[in-house]
């Protein structure tokens, strides 16, 4: 005959060999391994100031025959601290869940109860399979004016404890995140990106509930983010990117009306479009292959790169003799 | 009915309730607005529950995707019919008990009583497109504002903000419903419901 008790850290415990006198020759093993007579009192096992090192089996036989007289499982932990309790509407106007967790372990079984009310009527909160320490919520009612009021009560063998929420029905709406967002570069618009994404599948009606965006990016170099709030679409082209530079982009969504911002999206990046670098014409390689033996470097010749025929505008000769200087002052650095 | 479906009639209806969503959206900011003033100027505790106030219309409703288009309506005009009351009700009160010395809450709540009426017309026009037009206001006068002490007044007229300030969202909702394409947001009740 099995039995199981709990005891909480600290605790000094006394285990009795069943109907066993006190004088009774016994051994006491914990988890199939002799414990030492120093533990015990006549044929009483005392256990001082126990910790958790302490859970387990505990078993008692009698002194020659072995036979056993007595057995229990020990499980040393504490009373449940207030727990944490969280109320959420991801889904409206179709209900809301309710999840919940202990700040601290109690290293022994918990149970927990939920109850919800709104005004005199209790509802009934399903329990999730999974994850199981989370339960959900239809709405009776929608646009009421009565808080509700949701108390988890959580018990162990040492112990209780409960926390109450309350809160309007407004309040705790909070959708997820958008889903497969999606940056890409606009070809031939060195500043432009184009950004795509869609309602998060578990809002269940965004026709009747649209929901808002809030758009945020900045390039990787830089820590200051731009916002940008889109009050409907699921689209939007950014157009002061700055050239060449990898973006890191997010979206977050609201309830058009109520509730509060959705956590952000997960971040995608991008880089807009840039033009494709111009290959060095053929007079040129030969030039630096035959300069080669006598400098490290020689800077590129600039007559082909400010050819007029290639260079458009009156503005052709300035651009041609400042783009010499700064190559020569190149050059310079490298002999 | 075959008027009401027509397509210009579509295009209007859409074209109202579209400027009635607007409507609703900026009233419901203004009730905010107004709800934190009132809070504070009447020194009320902004968390304070208020039981449910005799004739304040409800926003809570039951099977609300369930309700046809003519239940929206119709349950919508009765209830910014009763705000008008109550709101002229509140507006009278705080004139006499401070007369000028709080103009600005004064004209908070003026400036709701004239969205309150200006969107209870708006649904009358709904309405009248539907050729059912909207139920008489003639008959029976409205209830006298019930008599109660200063603080009471106070907590019924936080109650009557609260209540509009729900019936703003609840509005957008409905009008949103009525423009949606399916045969859930027509007008004419289904016939499975005609008597």
């Amino acid at each position: 005959d099995s039995h199981i008790q709990y005891e909480r850290v600290g605790a000094d415990v006394t285990m009795k060999c069943g109907s066993m006198d006190w004088d009774a020759a016994v051994t006491w093993t914990a988890n199939g391994t002799d414990i030492d007579e120093s533990h015990l009192n006549g044929s009483y096992l005392i256990l001082k100031n126990v910790d958790l090192t302490h859970s387990g089996q505990y078993s008692c036989y009698e002194g020659s025959s072995w036979h056993l007289k007595y057995q229990t499982y020990l499980g040393v932990g504490t009373p449940p601290k207030e727990p944490v309790l969280m109320c959420r509407s991801n889904n409206y106007p179709k209900g809301f869940y309710c999840s919940w967790h202990l700040p601290t372990p109690t290293y022994i079984p918990n149970f927990f109860n939920i109850s919800v009310i709104h005004g005199m009527r209790e509802m009934v909160c399903e329990k999730d399979i999974f994850p199981k320490n989370r339960c959900h919520i239809k709405y009776l009612q929608l646009f009421s004016t009565v808080k509700y009021k949701v108390t988890l009560t959580v018990t162990n063998a040492l112990g209780k404890n409960s926390t109450t929420l309350t809160f309007d029905e407004f309040a705790i709406v909070k959708p997820d995140p958008p889903e497969s967002v999606v940056a890409k570069p606009v070809p031939n618009n060195p500043r432009r990106l184009e950004v795509s994404w869609q309602n998060p599948s578990s809002w269940p009606d965004p026709e009747s509930f649209p929901l808002k965006f809030f758009l945020r990016y900045r390039p990787l170099i830089l820590d200051q983010w731009q916002h940008v709030e889109l009050s409907d679409g699921t689209s939007h082209t950014i157009t002061d990117a700055y050239a060449g530079k990898e973006y890191i982009i997010q979206v977050a969504a609201k309830d058009n009306d109520i509730g509060t911002w959705s956590d952000w999206s997960v971040a995608v990046h991008a880089t807009p479009w840039t033009e494709e670098p111009k290959h060095l014409t053929t007079e040129a390689q030969v030039t630096e292959t035959t300069s080669a033996s006598t400098s490290s470097f020689m800077p590129p010749p600039t007559t082909k790169i400010c050819d007029k025929g290639a260079v458009v505008g009156s503005g052709a000769v300035a651009v041609c003799w400042t783009a010499g200087l700064v190559l020569a002052a190149y050059g310079v650095l490298f002999i | 009915m075959a008027a009401a479906d027509s397509p210009s009639a579509a295009l209007r209806r859409r074209d109202l309730c579209s400027r009635g969503i607007r409507l609703a959206g900026k009233m419901r900011s203004d009730v905010v607005d107004l709800l934190d003033t009132y809070v504070e100027r009447q020194g009320l505790d902004a968390s304070a529950s208020v039981a449910a106030v005799e004739g304040v219309p409800a926003a809570a409703v039951e099977r609300w995707d369930e309700q046809t288009g003519t239940q929206r309506l119709l349950e919508n005009l009765a209830a910014y019919r009763a705000f008008r009351v109550l709101l002229s009700q509140m507006l009278e009160e705080h004139r006499e008990q401070l007369g000028e010395a709080d103009a600005a809450l004064g004209r908070a709540l003026a400036s709701v009583l004239l969205q309150v009426s200006a969107f209870a017309y708006h649904l009358e026009e709904l309405l009248r497109l539907e050729s059912r037009g909207p139920p008489s206001e003639e008959g029976a006068p409205p209830p006298p504002a019930p008599h109660l002490g200063l603080f009471e007044r106070k907590l019924r007229g936080l109650g009557v903000l609260r209540e509009l300030a729900q019936w703003a969202v609840r509005s957008t909702r409905d009008l949103r419903q009525l423009t949606k394409p399916s045969l859930g947001s027509g007008l004419a009740p289904s016939r499975a419901e005609s008597p």
